[in-house]
């Protein structure tokens, strides 16, 4: 063809097997865990989770005996630095073990997940060496200690609709405030709803507005301090749990400030479509217990003189549900690797664009799709809420309209397209 | 072309959607909700119903019921849909087998049941066909198989067939007063050669109703286990001829009345009641409640989720009213086979495009959209899945 051209690439010729960058070898350390959380979702999670009694999407109780086995195996504490007692795991291993999680329970999953994605930010980022050693033991000792971020006051609009391309007006300012007390005490007031992990949280990160000062800040308060109270959030689109946070007068130690400034300690996180996927990797746990599930019965289930994997009705039904796992799969994953490596998106190795957005929107709509073909091919059983297949469909909708919508998340995208940079976050913790 | 319904079925369609409104809504919510499957049937509504004529209307004036056309079925199955699907179907369901009797029972049948069914007004219909075994091994049986399909055994004992095994997911079968039951009375030859229909009434000895099916969707429409331990039913109660094959069709020929073709009349004409109910509250959503100090209409995207919901609502009713035409004209075709399938395919995007336009609040989700998801979501299985589009093309083929 062009002999100019192939010299041009002749020239460029890779020494030292440097092709060799684009590697999706897992680690043998990601192995082993993939395999020991593995193990024990299929003895210990699974015998649970699909008692009958269970199944009914109305009715989700959290097991507190498998969330604290979970947390004895190290996974409450996963991503905590291994110097300060954790296992160092970084967004990548996360969400392998979240997906992994997630295929047995996707509430135990959710719960772990947040409590991840909150160790890192506040005992990695945001707390001084001081505040962490005095807060880090309350949370490393204790297998109920989970993690959550109280943002979200009621009647709050975080959408971004007609927002889309067009600067919020005015920043709608928090109504929780922190008052600084004679001797230096924080006494905070206000409510926050759709706080993630509420009812299990040990501490919370609260953004609060300090009079007289313009940004919001953060500070962490006990989930025993005096004027706080949960109330859980029944048959909330959210998988875990989740409640509402009410303060009164609570008192709160004059150190317990962790940031200045909400957005700022945020910035990469939500706001930019860059941030944590570990909630996409419960998407695709739950993608693969509705296809091992099919996969499984259609090898059992006789009809038409065969079984119905021997179908090609049935056959590439499945196979859909595998493409749309291995695709989704792949975006979660390389969106993961992309928090991990952020240097990746400057050296132009990876595509400009919020990758964990572009993951989030895709793998939403593919395991919704990948559940309902899943559930179709248990036929009436696919509805009965004594069976699996139910709750898989209902927990892929939690998941595509529990959160930010579609029509928000492509927005976000086509911004980002286009070049469009928010000056401010409309939405702190969109999550 | 004449689109325009005449004065008797806009009568019928009004005085289904008043009762809709002013009857069926207001506890559609609360039935759905309540978590025991057997707890969610309310008899007030089907006596009210049955009152108006909606458990009957099918059934022909000379013996006692409407004698209602296809057209305005389907205008009165959608009507009642649009307020609740679940007990939409719970009226309709009499229809399909209504249909049979009139259709395929001598006389004396006619006499004996249909004269009890059209006075009591909580006189319900079922018909047992699928088994723990056997589902689309009924529908679409396996050629020249004798063992695939149904299995309940029936054996004949002086003036009596004595019926042994059981039947699952059965509508109707925890509150209905009698039943068609697909029995094997030859087991050696495959389904449609040894197969024989029969009426069992619910207090046939013997005969018993197992378990009520706890379902995500339709919850108020009751789906039950049938148990025959040496039912004993009179040779009377055969339908039509022993081995006479599976009378899904409702008779033999053209006849598009009975059974699986009137099912699929009924299925679509259903999911259009719930399109339309998804479509009306999602721009009444869209032009109430806002966004950024806006009502969501001004958004585009919201435009686009309502023109397309509207879109399909409106294709799949131009598609019911023509099948339930074609059925009043004795017009033969696949229509309402296809009708069906492509209902699957609308209600399921229209109700999630209408969970979509509602969206949580925070991380709540309101029960209406909830609710219909999970009912659009029966219509996989019963009338979207493989077998139920395969079993249209080989009609087409055939």
């Amino acid at each position: 063809m062009n002999a100019k051209r192939s010299d041009d690439f002749a020239e460029k010729s890779f020494p030292d097997g440097a092709q060799r960058m684009y590697d999706l070898h897992l680690s043998a350390e990601q192995l082993e865990i993939r395999d020991t959380v593995r193990d024990f979702v299929t003895r210990q999670v699974k015998l649970v989770v699909l008692k009958a009694d269970r199944l009914d999407a109305g009715d989700r109780r959290l097991s507190m005996a498998l969330l604290d086995q979970a947390s004895r195996l190290g996974m409450r504490t996963l991503t905590l630095a291994e110097d300060i007692g954790g296992a160092g795991a970084d967004q990548l291993t996360c969400a392998i073990v979240t997906e992994e999680l997630a295929a047995g329970d996707a509430d135990i999953a959710a719960t772990l997940a947040e409590t991840s994605r909150l160790a890192t930010l506040l005992f990695g980022s945001a707390m001084s060496t001081a505040q962490r050693e005095r807060l880090l033991p309350l949370f490393a000792d204790n297998d109920r200690h989970q993690l959550a971020f109280a943002s979200r006051e009621p009647g709050a609009d975080t959408g971004l609709g007609v927002n889309y391309h067009r600067p919020v007006a005015a920043q709608s300012e928090l109504k929780t405030t922190a008052v600084k007390s004679a001797n230096g005490d924080w006494m905070v007031n206000g409510v926050k709803v759709c706080v993630a992990n509420a009812p299990l949280a040990g501490l919370f990160a609260v953004a609060v507005k300090i009079p007289g000062r313009r940004s919001a800040a953060v500070l962490v308060v006990p989930s025993d301090a005096p004027g706080l109270t949960v109330r859980a959030h029944e048959h909330a689109w959210r998988h875990g749990s989740c409640g509402e946070v009410t303060f009164k007068d609570c008192r709160v130690p004059a150190d317990n400030l962790i940031a200045d400034d909400a957005a700022e300690l945020l910035a990469g996180h939500e706001e930019s479509g860059r941030g944590s996927v570990l909630m996409q990797a419960v998407n695709l746990g739950i993608g693969r217990a509705a296809y091992e599930a099919a996969l499984d019965y259609a090898k059992l289930r006789v009809q038409g003189g065969r079984p119905i994997v021997q179908h090609q009705a049935i056959g590439t039904k499945l196979a859909e549900i595998a493409i749309k796992l291995e695709v989704a799969r792949g975006a979660v994953w390389r969106a993961a690797w992309a928090c991990d490596h952020p240097d990746a998106y400057a050296d132009r190795s990876l595509a400009d664009l919020p990758l964990k957005t572009v993951a989030q929107v895709f793998t939403a709509q593919a395991i919704l799709e990948a559940t309902k073909d899943a559930a179709e091919i248990f036929g009436a059983m696919g509805v009965m809420r004594d069976m699996p297949l139910q709750k898989y469909v209902h927990d892929a909708r939690v998941c595509l309209n529990g959160g930010e919508s579609q029509r928000d998340a492509k927005l976000r995208i086509a911004e980002a397209l286009s070049g469009y940079r928010r000056a401010s976050p409309t939405a702190v913790a969109a999550e | 072309m004449d689109f325009t319904l005449s004065n008797e079925q806009r009568d019928w369609q009004m005085t289904a959607r008043k009762f809709a409104d002013e009857e069926i809504r207001p506890i559609s919510l609360a039935r759905d909700a309540i978590p025991t499957a057997h707890e969610t049937f309310d008899w007030e509504i089907v006596k009210k119903g049955s009152k108006l004529g909606f458990r009957t209307m099918a059934v022909p004036k000379e013996y006692g019921g409407q004698g209602t056309d296809f057209v305005t079925q389907a205008l009165v199955m959608a009507e009642l849909a649009r307020a609740d699907s679940a007990i939409s179907k719970t009226f309709s369901q009499n229809w399909k087998w209504s249909h049979l009797i009139s259709a395929s029972c001598t006389p004396e049948q006619k006499a004996r049941f249909l004269k009890p069914f059209v006075e009591d007004d909580t006189y319900l219909l079922g018909k047992g066909i699928t088994e723990p075994s056997a589902g689309s091994d009924n529908r679409l049986p396996p050629a020249g198989d004798a063992k695939a399909g149904l299995k309940l055994r029936a054996e004949r004992r002086g003036d009596e067939w004595i019926l042994n095994g059981e039947k699952c997911f059965i509508a109707n079968a925890p509150v209905g007063k009698l039943f068609f039951i697909d029995a094997r009375t030859d087991p050696s030859v495959p389904l449609k050669q040894g197969t024989t229909l029969f009426l069992v009434p619910r207090d046939t000895p013997g005969f018993r109703i197992g378990k009520v099916f706890n379902k995500s969707g339709w919850r108020f429409y009751q789906n039950g286990e049938m148990i025959f331990e040496d039912a004993r039913v009179p040779h009377a109660n055969v339908v039509g001829e022993v081995n006479g094959g599976v009378k899904k069709a409702g008779g033999s020929g053209n006849d598009t009345t009975g059974g699986d073709i009137f099912g699929d009349l009924e299925l679509c004409a259903n999911a259009l009641g719930i399109c339309d109910d998804a479509c009306q509250t999602a721009l009444h959503h869209a032009r109430t409640v806002k966004q950024g100090g806006q009502y969501l209409f001004e958004q585009q995207l919201v435009q686009l989720a309502i023109n397309r919901m509207h879109m399909l609502t409106e294709a799949l009713r131009s598609f019911v009213l023509r099948v339930a035409w074609e059925h009043d004209m004795k017009i033969h075709s696949c229509n309402a086979g296809l009708a069906m399938n492509f209902s699957t395919d609308v209600v399921q995007q229209v109700t999630e495009l209408y969970m979509d336009v509602r969206g949580t609040d925070g991380c709540l989700m309101d029960q209406h959209p909830d609710k219909l998801v999970r009912d659009a979501f029966i219509w996989s299985h019963l009338a979207g899945d493989t077998v139920q589009r395969m079993k249209v093309a080989r009609r087409l083929a055939h």
